[in-house]
């Protein structure tokens, strides 16, 4: 059994190494790992083909999938250039003003959306905007990437790893707007504050031409505003029976995928269109994860890391979810968030078996998992979307620029949801 | 028919190690557009055209948003200039790979590449691969089309 153990953790740690290494995609190193771990399972007698599809979480893939349908639709309708380009014109082509306007519809976007596509839609208007206004786009970009990563971990369906951690702990829609909104909130303002700081010389630059953002006509933006319509009101409708999902015993992806499926009834798209703009490397990413940690699980791997943490769990609860906060948020810098959350949530299953509240471990892990992605360009896919981006531009994000800029940002949210943390523990 | 019989022969071709600057230069003054980059024995290694000129010049965003037809002003982009640096560069470092034909490619076989690759004159060769001319689209589609009197 030790060796199973032994050969599960190479696996997922060889796997994790790799993500890291960027050597190659990672849905490829995950599904690869997957197929690894089922196979030494079958051979070593811990895992089995059913207990692999039993341990892939259908529930978050389902999420993610009706919430993917529904941007895939709202996509080419042009509803993500309109949203910038108002953005653009409210400013009046003060760069500080577009620099928070830009940020709190990016926030926005991404609390009820992806935050990849949020900023693969936003940052190429982003992009058109400061060039014709004639003003760096590097701040608007960094502060888009950081803003989603931050805002995101407000709502259930805001990040990856909320969907996860809400699918495992059984939180519902509210206890996200009551648990970590606040808390989301306030290191989302700091955030903020922080980051004007940091690009106040950028900022204070006069732009060269305020006359042509004003002559942006949002109206024109709009490809499909019929469309648009339909998908903004299905969306509306989804969210609102997220608020109630939980009162009606019925599951967020049950809601998410509904929503789709009246969305792709009343418009009737080009269905390729719409799939091919789905992101199905992720989803298999996820699936692969859930396998690879179903096997680690079977192996006894994290039976020992549970008894591991229990030793030391004399030290206070509140000192423990604070630590988890942090050592999340390094984690999730280094390599992606998911693998991380998906391995820890049966380790915090593990130490609520052993009689420790885990409820507060569950938002910690949350506030980790969201805050740490800032910290470097790899740390989430919003930052790497946004960097690459900007390496097909005149002025590409180099990691130093994320180091001075996105580090900062993930340290003060982090530190910000610590106090925070502490100070409202009793009420968790 | 084939290209020789409709080619220019009278070809502009500059040297790797020209600037872009002074690419530039020649084909505002003799109002062409495209140069072939020839080796020292005049065998075309690339070429440089307006449109990898005009890049120079284009916004990034171009590259990103599909229709831009809805930005009426292009604002601070009208105005804005590639930096002196990058136009005391050679040619070298901005040319794209040399597609050409030899003389006696015929005129269909000729038109069809270019259309695919999106070019607007060609670099012409001799068997050897020297330089020998250069055709248009425009030179290939009276050629094609100055046979239709005869149907």
């Amino acid at each position: 059994m030790i060796l199973a153990a032994v050969l599960s953790s190479i696996i997922f740690f060889g796997s994790l190494i790799l993500i890291f290494s960027e050597k190659l995609h990672r849905s490829i190193i995950a599904i690869a790992g997957g197929a690894t771990m089922v196979i030494l399972g079958r051979i070593m007698h811990f895992y089995s083909e059913e207990a692999a599809l039993e341990a892939i979480d259908f529930n978050t893939l389902g999420l993610l999938l009706g919430m993917m349908m529904l941007v895939a639709m709202l996509e080419p309708t042009g509803f993500f250039q309109y949203l910038a380009v108002l953005a653009a014109r409210a400013s009046k082509g003060k760069p500080e003003r577009l620099f928070v306007l830009l940020g709190i519809i990016t926030t926005i976007l991404s609390m009820f959306l992806d935050n990849v596509t949020t900023v693969v839609l936003i940052a190429p208007v982003t992009i058109l905007i400061s060039e014709i206004l004639g003003v760096s786009a590097l701040p608007y970009l960094v502060a888009e990437a950081l803003l989603s990563n931050t805002g995101g971990v407000a709502t259930l369906v805001g990040d990856p790893p909320n969907v996860l951690i809400g699918s495992a702990a059984g939180f519902s829609f509210n206890d996200f707007l009551i648990y970590s909104m606040p808390i989301v909130l306030v290191s989302w303002a700091g955030a903020l504050f922080l980051l004007r700081y940091l690009f106040k010389k950028e900022l204070s630059k006069r732009p060269r031409n305020v006359k042509a953002v004003m002559r942006l006509n949002p109206a024109e933006t709009l490809n499909d505003p019929l469309v648009a319509r339909r998908i903004l009101i299905v969306l509306g409708g989804a969210i609102l029976f997220f608020f109630v999902h939980h009162a009606l015993h019925i599951s967020p992806s049950l809601v998410a995928l509904s929503a789709a499926a009246v969305a792709l009834v009343w418009v009737r798209p080009n269905l390729d269109e719409v799939f091919k703009h789905i992101e199905w490397s992720v989803l298999i990413f996820f699936a692969s994860l859930f396998v690879m940690v179903g096997g680690l699980e079977a192996a006894g791997v994290l039976d020992a890391v549970i008894g591991l943490l229990e030793q030391p769990s004399h030290i206070s609860p509140l000192l423990f979810g604070v630590g988890l906060i942090w050592i999340v948020a390094v984690l999730s810098a280094v390599v992606d968030n998911v693998p991380i959350t998906i391995a820890l949530i049966p380790v915090v299953h593990g130490l609520g078996d052993a009689g420790m509240d885990i409820t507060p471990l569950w938002w910690a892990l949350a506030f980790g998992a969201g805050f740490g992605g800032s910290g470097t360009i790899i740390g989430s896919t919003a930052n790497i979307i946004v960097v690459t981006l900007s390496e097909k531009t005149r002025t590409p994000i180099t990691s130093k620029l994320w180091n001075k800029r996105g580090l900062p940002v993930m340290i003060v949210t982090c530190a910000i949801a610590s106090i925070l943390y502490a100070l409202v523990y009793p009420l968790f | 028919m084939n290209v020789s019989s409709c080619m220019k022969q009278n070809v502009v071709s500059i040297k790797p190690d020209t600037t872009i600057r002074e690419a530039g230069a020649i084909i505002v003054k003799k109002h062409i557009g495209l140069l072939p980059v020839v080796d020292k024995d005049n065998k075309p290694i690339g070429m440089v055209g307006l449109r990898d000129l005009l890049k120079l010049e284009l916004p990034d965003f171009v590259n990103f948003v599909e229709d831009v037809d809805f930005v009426h002003d292009f604002g601070a982009v009208e105005v804005s200039h590639p930096l002196a640096t990058t136009l005391n560069r050679k040619v070298k470092s901005l040319m794209s790979p040399a597609i050409m034909v030899d003389e006696d490619c015929g005129l269909l076989r000729a038109y069809a590449l270019m259309l695919q690759q999106n070019l607007h004159d060609m670099p012409v060769v001799s068997k050897d691969g020297k330089l020998v001319g250069i055709t248009s689209r425009v030179d290939i589609g009276v050629a094609v089309l100055s046979t239709w009197g005869k149907i």
